[in-house]
């Protein structure tokens, strides 16, 4: 038993120590070194961060190098099943295109509004630029979703910097390097993202899931009931993590035994991306009045600046309703000649309705004179009827032949 | 002189093929799949360094499984020293199998590396999601050691062929 025991702990302390005659290191040696990298690489060093950015740029690259006969083999893979669904994709393209279009012109209004809104609300302008960038490694893990693009630091791209695919969200950069940056993906469990779902207006988080869709978290319970599969996401900018109002994808029903569940379909595909734009921001503050007065250290100047800009606003506002006056006396002097026209009209309609009552009056009567006429008139002696013409006659032929005496 | 000369060269580079290939693949990070298989992955490296440090092959050196490592963590992002950690435990756990082994046979070697993935992918999920708060999802590491296992039996019989050409 002694025996067996010596003989595991020899084993076992040979496998660690002993070096084989190729060897240059011990395996303990090396597995202090990893737990060391491992403790190193969770505190963020400035040193050990300048380290691994520059092992980074290199692996990149060699990355991108290794990985050309894969990608080659991959494209022609994908390239082959697109050209079997080619005519099926081109119809529904030209179908989406039309639709599309009309849609832009209205989006572009609403994003000019939006900005003049944003504008007002955040007390500053974001002027962003689109920079294309290419991705050198897109490798997907099942363990991270992330790809690495070929710009970086130098580009001025940022952690938490937006990237898109055309104008969908693709994901954020979590690692920056001098020219690579690797981007969280949103089908990433670790990516979450403050999102509205339209047109129900419900605020929610999305999170990566292990099957390219998104899942929906932190929400009511109830308010899934409301979701639609024409319900789109967007993210909401809540957090200041993404740019708000940025198309994600749209929701889709999975039915489970028990319940109906809906998750987001990414709008943009990830597995076929090529290029991608990331977003770099810069904001110009607006310059505050109140710092602008606060810089006038006279307060008699200052006084007298916000009297000036008050007369100003009179007189702007002054002119705006003189302007608005005239239109308005055009306005009525243009309905007052509507009304007139319209009285007009309506006279004529009135006299032509009083005659077409006498006429029917009229012709009632000769209808009722050719039925009634031999009860009404006087024809012989003894004869109790009325001469024609009379008003007697009349009123007896309108009664149907009923003489007054009766 | 000169076919000779290249013919030199070209053993050399044979000789060297199994750290080519481990280098390789985790610069490339490939798992074949291009059909999208749900799940479906497979962790060569742990293959290639658990068949060429068992068989105690010349040209493996312990530091070059290390820095492959390294490489690998910078390309799948994962914290720096995590695979390089996870590679080396490999080296000791063939080491030690070496040694306590009389008469070895493949199949021996497919179940002991069963339980050396498992207990590798424990350790890696287990650090990743303790000390660095990742999300991970343990049916990916259950299917990836699956795949790694089934696959390794295929390797080893190509690797053997190897082995065998480079000692003729």
């Amino acid at each position: 038993m002694a025996a067996s025991r010596d003989d595991l702990l020899i084993a076992i302390r040979s496998a660690f120590l002993k070096k084989s005659t190729q060897q240059k290191f011990s395996l303990l040696t090396l597995v202090l070194i990893s737990a060391f990298t491992i403790l190193l690489s969770s505190l963020d060093f400035r040193i050990i961060k300048i380290l691994k950015s520059s092992i980074n740029e290199v692996v990149y690259r060699s990355s991108f190098v290794v990985s050309i006969p894969e990608n080659f083999l991959k494209n022609t893979f994908i390239e082959i099943s697109d050209y079997t669904t080619f005519f099926y994709d081109y119809k529904s393209n030209k179908d989406e295109l039309s639709q599309l279009r009309s849609k832009n012109i209205s989006s572009e209004i609403t994003q000019n509004e939006n900005k003049e809104l944003k504008e007002l609300i955040n007390d500053y302008v974001s002027s962003s630029d689109k920079i294309l960038a290419k991705i050198i490694v897109d490798h997907e893990s099942p363990f991270l979703k992330s790809i690495i693009i070929n710009k970086g630091s130098k580009d001025n791209i940022k952690i938490g910097t937006n990237i898109y695919d055309q104008s969908y969200l693709v994901g954020r950069v979590i690692e920056v390097n001098f020219k690579t940056s690797r981007v969280l993906l949103l089908s990433d469990l670790n990516s979450n993202v403050p999102v509205t779902i339209a047109p129900q207006n419900i605020q929610a988080i999305i999170t990566g899931s292990e099957d390219n869709l998104g899942k929906i978290k932190y929400i009511k319970e109830g308010l899934s009931d409301n979701f639609t599969e024409e319900s789109i996401v967007y993210t909401s900018g809540t957090g200041a993590i993404f740019k708000s109002g940025v198309p994600i994808g749209k929701l889709t029903k999975l039915k489970d035994e028990s319940k109906t569940n809906f998750n987001v379909e990414f709008y943009s595909d990830f597995s076929q991306l090529k290029y991608v734009f990331a977003e770099v921001i810069t904001k110009t503050e607006i310059e505050n009045l109140d710092d602008t007065n606060s810089k006038n250290t006279n307060p008699i100047d200052a006084k007298i600046k916000i009297l000036e800009d008050e007369k100003e606003i009179i007189e702007d506002s002054n002119l705006k309703f003189k302007e608005e006056n005239d239109l308005l006396k055009v306005k009525v002097n243009e309905l007052n000649n509507q009304i007139l026209n319209l009285n007009s009209k309506l006279s004529d309609q009135k006299e032509k309705i009083d005659q077409f009552n006498i006429d029917k009056d009229e012709l009632e009567y000769l209808r009722l004179n050719l039925i009634y006429s031999h009860k009404c008139q006087t024809r012989k002696l003894f004869s109790t009827g009325y001469k024609i013409g009379t008003p007697e006659y009349k009123e007896c032929i309108l009664n149907k032949g009923k003489k007054i005496n009766d | 002189m000169t076919s000779l000369r290249s013919k030199g060269t070209f053993l050399k580079l044979y000789s060297w093929l199994p750290l080519i290939i481990l280098f390789i693949s985790v610069l490339n990070e490939f798992d074949l799949n291009y059909l999208n298989l749900d799940y479906f992955s497979f962790n060569f490296p742990f293959i290639l360094i658990f068949f060429f440090t068992l068989k105690d092959f010349k040209n493996f050196d312990y530091i070059f499984v290390f820095i492959a490592g390294l490489f690998n963590d910078t390309v799948v992002g994962l914290p720096l020293g995590i695979s390089s950690l996870s590679y080396i435990l490999i080296c000791i756990a063939t080491s030690y199998f070496r040694n306590i082994t009389i008469r070895p046979s493949p199949i021996k070697d497919w179940f002991y590396f069963l339980f050396v993935v498992s207990l590798i992918n424990s350790i890696n999920y287990s650090i990743l999601t303790l000390f660095f708060s990742f999300n991970l999802i343990l049916m990916n590491y259950l299917v990836n050691t699956f795949f790694t296992f089934t696959f390794y039996i295929i390797f080893a019989l190509v690797f053997k062929h190897y082995l065998k050409s480079i000692n003729d």
